[in-house]
């Protein structure tokens, strides 16, 4: 390295992002780091990924905390050699902060971009590297990790390759051979290949064949995907879960009442972001109206003993008589059964629940499927299945994506009653309170009845007054004789 | 009332280690434990045993090095000293588990659980009893001492394993009844320690789930060091005579009645499943151990069980495996395999050691496997000589068509620290090939397992 000065800048990952929240230093000032290194992670509202050095050389100042937020091109850091002195340092940084856009922004890549640009560098002959970069997974090929990467540089999958090192493991030797036997050309070793990462490039990404070939096809860059598979590889789901996010496909519906008496700001999380973003456009979009009613438990809770008493592999709870009841409403008033997206009505022959489900910093909306074919044991067996894998973050996309009706309980707290914001593109969710004893008129006579009261909320635009009232109306009929539903 | 997202009934290596991966998971964990976190393995079993049998080491060295130039006079021994050494293991070894549960965010509650309805459980503690809710309750509550129906431990002239690690004083003479691993373990203690040892088993051989051959080399060597081993034998009834027992023990030739100054009762285990409230909602059980499927999931929703009070092998290393395996099903993570008990290896540490997984020739015939066996006699094994511990065999079992396998015993210095490279390569599904042309440091007494695995194919190179 010269005595040059080198940035390290706020990276630019798609073309939404913006800006970047600091999460943590992986390098003191002082550090020595080689190119490629672990720098630093950063936040954005769709990932967390590490920025990695771009030059050798020793961490010479550190200008951006973990916890604050820079905008793309910022300068958070600097890199420089031994011998460069303070004040120069100290004058690059002055001058940059002057420049900065003009030096770091980089150009938004597109997927189109990114591959144009690797065919470039990387092929001579496409056709003829082509024939490497077929096969299987070779994660589990031997290989030096030197090769490992430069496979991933080249688009070279390794089980093309054969290996001359020891116990047959491929070299990099082996691996420049073979690309240039392809026809291919090398990637000198000293030309200034800027940040993969900085630049959108993925192919560094450790991904699943499937996860890297969907992400193609939908134009996700792996670099906003999560990497929760096995050997911390993107993996299908990652993709999906990434690619609803970029649809804006509903999944969160914010219920929590956000008070503090801290006076204490915080950056919100990205969960957040999306949840507060999702739930803005509903309110502003959906012409929302509720319908309200009261609906008498004592019948419900009877039947819930006997058939738990009855079955010991069973803890049948109220909310799932709820989902139950809900569904088989949704049959009878298949209206309501329906999600909108500004201007087509999609109607569903059965009812996909979506729970609303509290989670650590959120919220999410794991879906019973087919709840009205299903009987109050599996989706309670279901229920309790997807609300504990819901907390521990550990849903797959397709498991919380989608439904054509919402439930949020809040009973469970003492909750009388409430109103929630529709989960879209769903038309309705409905809010349930607590079950509680009550005084109620029969007859002309006071007696005591367990009560619960609930509402629903309704999008004006596809479901009308009167229809709403005739689903909660059946709805309060299935709850306060559950036997009706078996019909 | 408290919610958690999953909470364990007992601080075992099955309990504790099921909290820690449930917590790691992201599960809202509490573990309740009703005396000392460890569970019996730490405090009460493998580790204090282990404790005193290097006192045992120990002395057998001492009569030994006359053979290697040593002259020691004037060897005194306090047990006292052992069983204080023995002691302060457990009681670090659990203050290691307090601060696991600490690091690892996990509530520990103090008291006894019963499980008060489908996912629900009270704790009583001093008399004040706290209610739980948890979706998922894991039951890891172990298991304890069996007595036979004449015969109990009183703690006073009969012992239980818990007496016998914290003995005051060395009994003169020693009766221990039931000759499994844990039998033979005290046996081979007090034997060395300089106690006059009988060792009872009732069935045709000690360490009768061992291999045949191994368990008549156990024997052999037990009777070279003047323990008497009675086999096919049992005892009637033990009473007090004076300050000594009275045992009247029947066998091929007879019933005697013989006088011993201590009795160890270990005739088995019993699953810990009183008091848990199982029965009045309809839990199922079979002889104290709760019934399961694969993964531990009982017939109550919610509930579930590991380790020694799920039913056999009682190991703790059986425990913790499964603990994994069950967090790890509730968590649905995909893939997750059932514990498989033909690898669960099993050590015993008497002298000589004796370690085994998989299937004994016997059950591997039975399971109607075409095998091949070979064996390696530690005699002619250079380290084992130099070591002057050449005695003992390491007996390998395969399947003659695929190679796999099935079964490993050993018997000798140290194998229970030997007996994971079988574990792995059984594992890893290695062939008998595999095994062969890999390389084994020399001199090891390992060594022998090579030789082992070459006799199974016919080209044993020093025998």
């Amino acid at each position: 390295m010269t005595n040059e000065i080198k940035p390290i800048g706020m990276p630019k990952w798609g073309m939404e992002m913006s800006e970047g929240e600091i999460n943590a230093w992986h390098v003191k000032v002082g550090d020595q780091v080689n190119i490629e290194d672990d720098l630093v992670d950063v936040e954005t509202a769709k990932i967390v990924n590490t920025v990695t050095a771009a030059d050798n050389g020793i961490v010479r100042a550190i200008l951006a905390q973990p916890g604050e937020t820079h905008a793309v091109g910022d300068l958070l850091g600097v890199i420089a050699s031994v011998d460069t002195s303070e004040d120069d340092i100290q004058a690059f940084i002055n001058s940059y902060a002057t420049n900065s856009e003009v030096v770091f922004i980089e150009k938004a890549p597109t997927m189109t971009e990114v591959a144009n640009e690797s065919s470039t560098q990387v092929e001579q002959n496409p056709s003829n590297t082509d024939t490497l970069s077929g096969g299987e997974d070779d994660s589990n090929v031997s290989a030096s990790p030197v090769a490992r990467r430069l496979a991933a540089d080249y688009g070279v999958n390794l089980n093309n390759i054969v290996g001359t090192g020891r116990h047959g493991r491929v070299s990099k030797r082996d691996l420049e051979a073979a690309v240039t036997a392809a026809g291919g050309r090398l990637i000198s070793s000293n030309n200034s290949v800027p940040n993969k990462a900085q630049q959108g490039d993925d192919s560094d990404i450790k991904a699943t064949p499937v996860a890297r070939r969907l992400a193609e096809e939908l134009g996700i860059n792996l670099l906003e995907c999560r990497a929760s598979g096995d050997r911390g590889r993107v993996c299908k789901a990652d993709v999906d879960a990434a690619a609803a996010m970029k649809n804006k496909l509903p999944s969160q519906v914010a219920v929590v009442a956000p008070t503090t008496s801290s006076s204490e700001s915080q950056t919100i999380s990205s969960m957040r972001k999306t949840i507060a973003g999702r739930l803005q456009a509903s309110k502003q979009t959906a012409p929302h109206y509720r319908v309200h009613i009261d609906a008498e438990l004592d019948n419900l809770l009877t039947t819930r003993k006997q058939i738990n008493d009855a079955n010991t592999d069973t803890k049948v709870s109220v909310n799932d008589f709820i989902i139950k009841a809900c569904a088989s409403a949704l049959i009878r008033v298949p209206a309501v059964n329906v999600q909108f997206n500004g201007e087509q009505i999609t109607h569903f022959s059965d009812a996909d629940i979506s729970v609303a489900v509290a989670i650590k910093d959120g919220l999410i909306t794991p879906i019973i499927v087919g709840a009205n074919n299903k009987g109050l044991e599996s989706i309670s067996n279901e229920m309790r299945d997807l609300s504990t894998r819901a907390k521990l973050n550990r849903l797959k996309p397709e498991e919380f994506q989608g439904g054509s009706f919402c439930i949020s309980n809040l009973g469970m707290y003492g909750i009388k009653q409430f109103d929630a914001i529709i989960n879209p593109p769903q038309g309705a969710i409905l809010a349930v309170g607590t079950g509680e004893q009550r005084a109620v008129v029969r007859n002309g006579a006071l007696a005591v009845a367990t009560v619960m009261s609930l509402t629903l909320s309704s999008d004006h635009r596809v479901i009308d007054g009167a229809v709403a009232a005739e689903f909660m109306s059946v709805l309060k009929g299935f709850l306060e004789q559950p036997a009706t539903m078996l019909v | 009332m408290q919610q958690y997202d999953l909470m364990v009934v007992g601080g075992g290596p099955g309990g504790y280690v099921a909290a820690i991966r449930a917590a790691q998971l992201g599960f809202k964990t509490a573990l309740v434990e009703k005396q000392h976190l460890g569970g019996v393995c730490l405090n009460w079993g493998c580790i204090p045993t282990k404790a005193l049998l290097r006192g045992a080491d120990i002395a057998h060295t001492l009569k030994e090095a006359e053979h290697f130039g040593f002259t020691i006079d004037n060897i005194s021994f306090d047990i006292n000293k052992l069983v204080k050494h023995s002691r302060s293991v457990a009681s670090k070894l659990s203050g290691g588990v307090a601060y696991l549960m600490q690091k690892n965010n996990i509530k520990v509650i103090d008291g006894s659980a019963t499980v008060a309805d489908k996912c629900r459980l009270d704790v009583t503690h001093k008399g004040v009893v706290t209610q739980y809710r948890s979706n998922h309750i894991i039951l890891a509550t172990g298991a304890r001492a069996r007595n036979l129906p004449n015969i109990e431990i009183d703690g006073d002239l009969v012992w239980g394993a818990r007496e016998a690690m914290t003995p005051t004083a060395l009994p003169g003479s020693l009766l221990v009844i039931g000759g499994g691993a844990i039998g033979v373990e005290f046996a081979s203690l007090y034997n060395d320690l300089g106690t006059d040892v009988t060792l009872v088993e009732a069935a045709e051989r000690i360490t009768p789930a061992e291999d045949a051959e191994i368990s008549s080399l156990a024997e052999r060597s037990f009777k070279q060091r003047g323990i008497k081993v009675l086999t096919n034998s049992v005892v009637n009834f033990v009473e007090g005579a004076g300050e000594q027992a009275l045992a009247s023990i029947k066998g091929p030739g007879g019933e005697h009645q013989l006088k011993f100054d201590q009795v160890i009762l270990a005739v088995g285990i019993q699953g810990n499943i009183e008091g848990l409230g199982l029965k009045s909602l309809g839990v199922k059980t079979e002889h104290s151990f709760l019934i399961t499927d694969p993964f531990g999931k009982t017939n109550l929703a919610g509930l579930y069980a590991i380790g020694d009070v799920a039913g056999a092998p009682w190991l703790a290393h059986k425990a913790s495996h499964e603990a994994i395996v069950c967090v790890e099903k509730i968590a649905g993570i995909e893939g997750i395999e059932p514990l498989n008990k033909d690898r669960v290896p099993g050590c015993t540490y008497c002298r000589p050691q004796i370690a085994s997984v998989g299937l004994t020739e016997a059950q591997a015939k039975a399971a109607g496997h075409s095998i091949r066996v070979g064996r390696s006699s530690l005699s002619a094994n250079g380290k084992a000589l130099a070591i002057n511990e050449a005695e003992g065999l390491v007996k390998t079992i395969f399947d003659a068509g695929s190679g796999e396998l099935l079964g490993a015993h050993m018997i000798g210095p140290e194998v229970t620290e030997q007996i994971q490279g079988f574990g792995i390569a059984q594992q890893l599904e290695a062939t008998e090939h595999d095994l062969a042309h890999t390389i084994y440091a020399h001199p090891t007494v390992s060594e022998s397992m090579h030789e082992s695995v070459l006799d199974s194919l016919g080209v044993a190179i020093h025998q």
